[in-house]
């Protein structure tokens, strides 16, 4: 948080930030604190993958057909012999790179364009922000996905980009209407009475008194992200290179006539665990973050 | 025709198996896709839990229940027959295909499942004994067999007196009138009038005399083509351009089928969807899920004679077809077929007992259902319900190299062209027809080296197998001796048709070639959301690899040789633009020759040529499991004889079984 922020927030001796109590009160959330924990595990897991430490082996066959659960293969080997809890770690990497490059970019793109939209308020500027906002709003979420993605289909980053497009959209509502808030302030009037530019006061004083909003919408985002990749990706219009959970599920399939469930399981508890516990952070962030409740 | 890998669609037969080939045609081929959906519907029935769903193990599969019922759902169940009209006393036969055909009219029917619909509205001159294997021609409008001249260039053709076309609103009155020669040459020339977009023309391409220029001079019908005449009412007179030995072959197919004039001008290009034939069945409704027809009463009557159907008894009784002998096709006053693309809908329809009657069995109940897989034989259980045929598919799954790519073919510096076929060469060494086999099929595929598949006579048996043995270490070897790198080796692009099967052939196909030191990123997948997309993509030799299957058209190697004869590269049906001039010279040799030692031999020759130059991956022939209901009296068959077997079909009262008393029924 930037210092201009911590002030604005109320940083003055004798007195809590509104980051401080939510600190504080983050750290007495032991659900909050468990989420976190479990987030971690998944995104230590993820970081295991990038660096190469484990589940490098995911494409290669390295058991049986369906071969059951041992000590080599935790949880068995697909229908072509690939070792599913590879698979499932590997999918972990995938699933927190959609995550964290959709959530950033999305947010980045909504609070810019709707803190610009927010201050210009009624300005041609704000016109043009909330008709974009309308159109895309518009179209059903998982068809204007679905037509990006197939649309950029040689593209491989082309998920990432029909989800940019479509998620930035609630953000920047929400810092919109923040920041519509914030600039009838008085530090905001300060401001301007004293000649400091209008984007000065967007990047400096407005923006960062936005931050609670954006960080508790960056989990929401990449909760969304990682969710809607999975779908996409049982619908073939997702990953095109690597592993996911969408596929491993796509690919289970094939394997329900014949009574085979691991890569299901694998990839719907490891899915869930991941989203849960995402949302369950959300939630805390959002209760420490809240002020009157921070208060 | 030539399916796609996971999309097969074979010509006048092919299974429906699995597919990751889509079938295609020279020009014409059409994909069918996967099932890979609605799975949850295929638990069966008399199994409350899977085995993994015991008591104690709930949390799995109540994640498994929700994420599936979420996920891809069943294909919607058919209206029930108690829907249709007028169902109380009628007989009715009701299957299933994996998809609905392109279109109903003959010139349009180029895929398997339009195929086997126009051969039950319409009829052709020939067809194949419904019984036979391998499979027998038989004429079929055809009063006999045709004179054919010394020199096979004149075929005289007598079709039977007094057939009549169905009654239709096309015809004065209503009222249907009979079969004579005209239709059959009007029906041929249509093939050849680009107004009706025909698809079937190859098969007489540069054949006949005149038909070609009748076409370059406008497609007239009234103006005679000096190759094909109606000498009288009920003679046809087909001249070639030289010997055609298939051309009776033709004769048999969808493609041929005999349409009455009125009816095509009459409905125009909606005869796609308004059959108007004489063949045993007529159309009485067709949308895109299902089809009914109730049986033509002016079929003509000709009793069954199961010696001339090529009846086996020893091994055909059980199937009870003795009772159809005598008596007049078709047998059934109803048939329905339902358009169904995902198997466990339609496995979920057949166990269910009172909707579609027969079904192939999903490869993944192969070991649930079946005792004994050779012999076939089904577990005492599913035996007292139903009856079980298997047979080798009539074509094959293989992958061919394309040539024209010189990462990978022809090159002009001879030193990497001979570099680029110890490429191949390497590759087809890596692949593992074994793995593949069970891992799809589970083990019910008949691997084989080459491009002449086992149904046909022309097959060796004898021939090394060395071409289809995974050998990695004779791979990495021949990649060394030849100074491939890992760095220097190209990268390939699988080209496959969108869906998680053929996503996961990549997968096993490219953790083949890592096994040989391929590296992972230069082994690409591009997928094609329709079978047209990457029907074009081999036309306009875009991919360096064409993945995808092959359904006889006929029981002759020609079928298969032709797809590696040079002056059918692309767009024509040879993806893999092989060009050796010898193969060539023999391929036309052998192309008017009669079926004979001699021709066999040349057949051979070709084939070893193919396996030598590693032009392809080859091969395998799927075999598919028929189950039926002890109910109903047939031999079905997706292969040669496609739609014909539906006319002998009989249905019993539900509870008789039609398997002989002394065959354990």
């Amino acid at each position: 948080m930037s210092r201009s922020a911590a002030r604005d927030a109320g940083d003055s001796p004798g007195h809590d930030t509104l980051w401080r109590l939510a600190a504080h009160k983050l750290l007495r959330d032991r659900a909050g604190l468990l989420a976190l924990a479990v987030v971690g595990i998944y995104l230590l897991a993820a970081i295991g993958v990038w660096l190469g430490w484990w589940a490098q082996e995911w494409a290669l066959i390295t058991g049986s057909k369906w071969g059951p659960v041992s000590a080599e293969h935790w949880f068995g080997t697909n229908i072509i012999g690939q070792d599913i809890f590879q698979r499932g770690i590997y999918s972990t990497a995938t699933a927190f790179q959609v995550g964290l490059l959709v959530a950033v970019l999305a947010v980045a793109i909504g609070a810019l364009l709707g803190a610009v939209a927010g201050f210009l308020a009624g300005g041609w500027v704000d016109e043009v922000v909330l008709w974009l906002l309308g159109v895309i709003d518009a179209v059903p979420f998982y068809l204007m996905v679905a037509a990006i993605a197939f649309a950029l289909a040689d593209y491989p980053y082309s998920m990432h980009v029909a989800m940019v497009s479509t998620f930035w959209t609630g953000t920047a509502r929400l810092v919109r209407g923040e920041v519509i808030k914030l600039r009838g302030l008085e530090f905001v009037e300060a401001a301007r009475a004293i000649g400091v530019p209008g984007v000065t006061i967007i990047f400096r004083h407005v923006l960062p008194n936005t931050f609670h909003i954006l960080l508790v919408k960056f989990t929401l985002v990449f909760v969304d992200a990682i969710k809607s990749e999975v779908v996409l990706s049982f619908l073939g219009l997702g990953v095109k290179e690597g592993m996911s959970w969408g596929l491993m599920l796509s690919e289970s399939t094939l394997e329900f006539l014949a009574g085979q469930f691991n890569n299901l399981i694998v990839a719907s508890s490891l899915l869930f665990g991941l989203v849960f516990a995402f949302n369950m952070l959300a939630d805390a962030l959002q209760d420490a973050l809240d002020p009157r409740r921070a208060a | 025709m030539a399916p796609h890998y996971g999309a097969a669609s074979q010509r006048p037969s092919l299974q429906t198996a699995d597919l990751r080939h889509a079938v295609s045609r020279r020009d014409v081929r059409r994909a069918w896709r996967w099932q890979n959906a609605g799975v949850l519907s295929a638990v069966p029935r008399k199994k409350p839990f899977p085995r993994q769903c015991a008591p104690g193990r709930a949390l799995p599969c109540l994640l498994a229940l929700v994420l599936v019922a979420c996920g891809d759902r069943p294909v919607p169940a058919p209206a029930p027959d108690a829907e249709l009209p007028a169902a109380e006393g009628i007989k009715t036969f009701h299957h299933s295909l994996d998809a609905a055909p392109s279109s109903l009219d003959p010139v349009q029917a180029s895929n398997v499942y339009a195929n086997h619909v126009v051969l039950n509205a319409y009829d052709t001159l020939f067809a194949y004994q419904y019984l036979a294997r391998p499979y027998r021609l038989k004429p079929n409008l055809a009063a006999g067999w045709p004179e054919i001249s010394a020199d096979l260039l004149r075929y005289r053709i007598r079709i039977k007196p007094g057939v009549r076309f169905q009654d239709d609103p096309a015809f004065p009155g209503g009222k249907g009138r009979e079969v004579v020669a005209e239709d059959v040459v009007y029906s041929l020339k249509r093939q050849f009038d680009p107004k009706n977009r025909p698809q079937g023309a190859w098969f007489w391409q540069g054949r006949i005399v005149g038909l070609d220029a009748w076409k370059e001079a406008g497609s007239d019908y009234d103006r005679e083509v000096p190759g094909l005449r109606a000498l009288n009412r009920y003679t046809i007179e087909v001249r070639l351009t030289r010997p055609y030995p298939q051309l009776l072959d033709t004769f048999a197919q969808g493609y041929s089928a005999v349409v009455p004039r009125e009816a095509a001008e009459h409905y125009g290009p909606e005869l796609g969807i308004h059959p108007v034939g004489s063949g045993p069945f007529k159309v009485v409704s067709y949308d895109t899920s299902r089809i009914v027809f109730e049986r033509n009463p002016y079929f003509r009557q000709e009793p069954v004679d199961l010696a001339a159907e090529g009846y086996d008894p020893a091994t055909q009784r059980y199937t009870g077809v003795e009772r159809i002998a005598g008596r007049s096709p078709p047998f059934v006053d109803r048939l329905i077929i339902d358009f169904a693309s995902d198997e466990a809908s339609r496995w979920n329809s057949f166990t269910k007992g009172n909707e579609i009657q027969v079904a192939g069995l999903p490869v993944e109940k192969v070991d649930e259902v079946l005792e004994s897989r050779d012999p076939l034989r089904l577990k005492p259980e599913y035996a007292a319900r139903w009856q079980a045929a298997s047979g080798t598919e009539a074509g094959f799954v293989f992958e061919t190299f394309n040539l024209d790519f010189p990462e990978f073919g022809y090159h002009p510096d001879p030193v990497r062209a001979q570099r680029n076929k110890a490429l191949r060469c390497a590759i087809i060494k890596a692949f593992d027809w074994e793995a593949h086999n069970q891992s799809w099929f589970f083990g019910l595929g008949n691997i084989f080296p080459g491009i002449i598949p086992p149904v046909v006579p022309e097959f060796d048996p004898t021939l090394s197998r060395a071409s289809v043995t995974h050998d990695p270490e004779g791979a990495r070897r021949l990649l060394a001796e030849n100074g491939w790198t890992a760095e220097q080796l190209p990268v390939l692009v699988y080209g496959q048709m969108a869906g998680v099967r053929s996503r996961m052939f990549f997968e096993q196909f490219r953790a083949q070639l890592m096994e040989i030191g391929w590296p992972q990123r230069k082994l690409v997948l591009k997928q094609y959301a329709t079978f047209g997309d990457i029907s074009r993509a081999w036309k306009e030799s875009r991919l360096p690899l064409i993945v995808k299957g092959w359904g006889l058209d006929y029981p002759d190697a020609e079928n298969t040789l032709q797809l590696f004869y040079g002056p059918n590269g692309s767009p024509g049906s040879n993806d893999a633009n092989y060009r050796n001039p010898e193969f060539d010279r023999l391929y036309e040799q052998a192309s008017v020759m009669l079926p004979s030692p001699e021709r066999t031999e040349l057949y051979r020759r070709m084939n070893q040529m193919v396996i030598d130059d590693c032009v392809a991956i080859t091969g395998m022939s799927r075999k598919r499991i028929h189950l039926w209901h002890n109910n109903v009296v047939a031999l079905p068959d997706r292969e040669i004889v496609g739609g014909f077997f539906l006319r002998y079909v009989d249905v019993l009262p539900p509870g008789e079984s039609a398997r002989p008393a002394e065959a354990g029924g």
